[in-house]
């Protein structure tokens, strides 16, 4: 009986989260945002306020559902975010993973699809942010090299959409593509969630049979000049591709 | 320069620089799905072609192009446009 009792509580928190979540962004995105950007022209500032807003709300989010009892975590490395012009790779098992790299860090930049900066509902937060706002190509990877050197540090999960359950982490080598164009070591945390929960095509009330434990670790630099000294670009990047996947790989055990 | 000078010239590249088989080369070859080609790949390919070609490749050329034979066509259809 009180595993159902706790069953139908975390339905229900969950349910409560994700609105706080959608009601949450569009304050920001509809009455936040519009007021910062009035107020502060120069895009920078106005960028760097409007992620350290975001920010706040992802660090308030994760305070909120571990109270509700949804989630629990253990985070280590943390200092290791506290510099600039960083290039996080991580790996991506669950919906909430960029909520919570956000939420560990202040200046955060990511990659967004285009799609975001034309529908209503998150211009408001695509043009305060300044996030990265292209699909494909070498003018993201330009834009990606761009913004770590103006000091952002730079979210990107390689894999480029979550983890299939039980699958393989298999990377895009655009990451491998900004490290090697732009000579960045890499950031890289490895992220795991267990029970298995919010995986990809899992709607939201299915909910595992306990709440879940997140372990974030965020690692050691990892070089990228052994790669880009011994091979042209276009196979430094390959090879870099590969060693990450490996690299990931590992992370799930 | 013959569709088959350009092929041998394509095909070299190919496997000098992007380490492809070359019997994975073959003119029905899909650039994405059979040799793994990126975006970011065929960019630096259109490089390595500019003093071959003799002009600038513009990207929009390679973004209707799906295979090995659609390139060897676009390059020569580009060298002989004067």
């Amino acid at each position: 009986m009180s595993r159902m009792l706790d069953h139908i509580w975390r339905v229900c928190a969950t349910g409560f989260s994700f609105a706080v979540f959608g009601i949450g962004g569009l304050i920001l995105g509809m009455v936040i945002f519009p007021l910062l950007s009035l107020g502060i022209r120069e895009t920078r500032e106005k960028n760097r306020l409007a992620r350290l807003a975001i920010h706040h709300s992802f660090r308030f989010f994760i305070g909120l559902m571990r109270l509700l009892g949804l989630l629990s975590y253990d985070i280590s490395g943390i200092e290791r975010l506290n510099r600039r012009g960083l290039l996080i790779l991580a790996n991506h098992p669950t919906l909430i993973d960029v909520v919570f790299l956000i939420s560990l860090v202040p200046n955060a930049n990511c990659i967004v699809k285009s799609d975001l900066a034309h529908n209503p509902f998150t211009r408001g937060q695509v043009r305060a942010t300044g996030y990265i706002c292209n699909d494909t190509g070498v003018e993201l990877v330009n834009d990606c090299v761009a913004a770590l050197r103006s000091g952002d540090n730079l979210i990107i999960f390689p894999e480029g959409t979550r983890t299939p359950v039980d699958g393989k982490i298999v990377l895009k080598r655009g990451s491998a593509h900004v490290a090697i164009n732009g000579m960045r070591p890499i950031t890289p945390v490895r992220i795991s969630c267990k029970p298995r929960s919010l995986t990809k095509g899992l709607p939201w009330w299915q909910i595992p049979p306990t709440s879940v434990h997140f372990t974030i670790s965020v690692q050691e630099d990892i070089l990228v000049n052994k790669f880009s000294e011994k091979d042209n670009p276009v196979l430094a990047s390959r090879r870099l591709t590969e060693y990450l996947e490996s690299y990931f790989r590992l992370s799930k055990a | 320069m013959s569709r088959e000078e350009i092929f041998e010239k394509l095909s070299s590249v190919l496997q000098e620089s992007f380490e492809i088989k070359s019997d994975a080369i073959r003119p029905d070859a899909r650039l994405r799905e059979d040799l793994d080609l990126d975006s970011i790949d065929a960019v630096d390919l259109m490089v390595q072609f500019r003093p071959i070609v003799g002009k600038k490749l513009q990207p929009e050329v390679f973004k209707s192009v799906k295979t090995v034979d659609d390139v060897v066509n676009a390059m020569h259809d580009l060298m002989n446009s004067n």
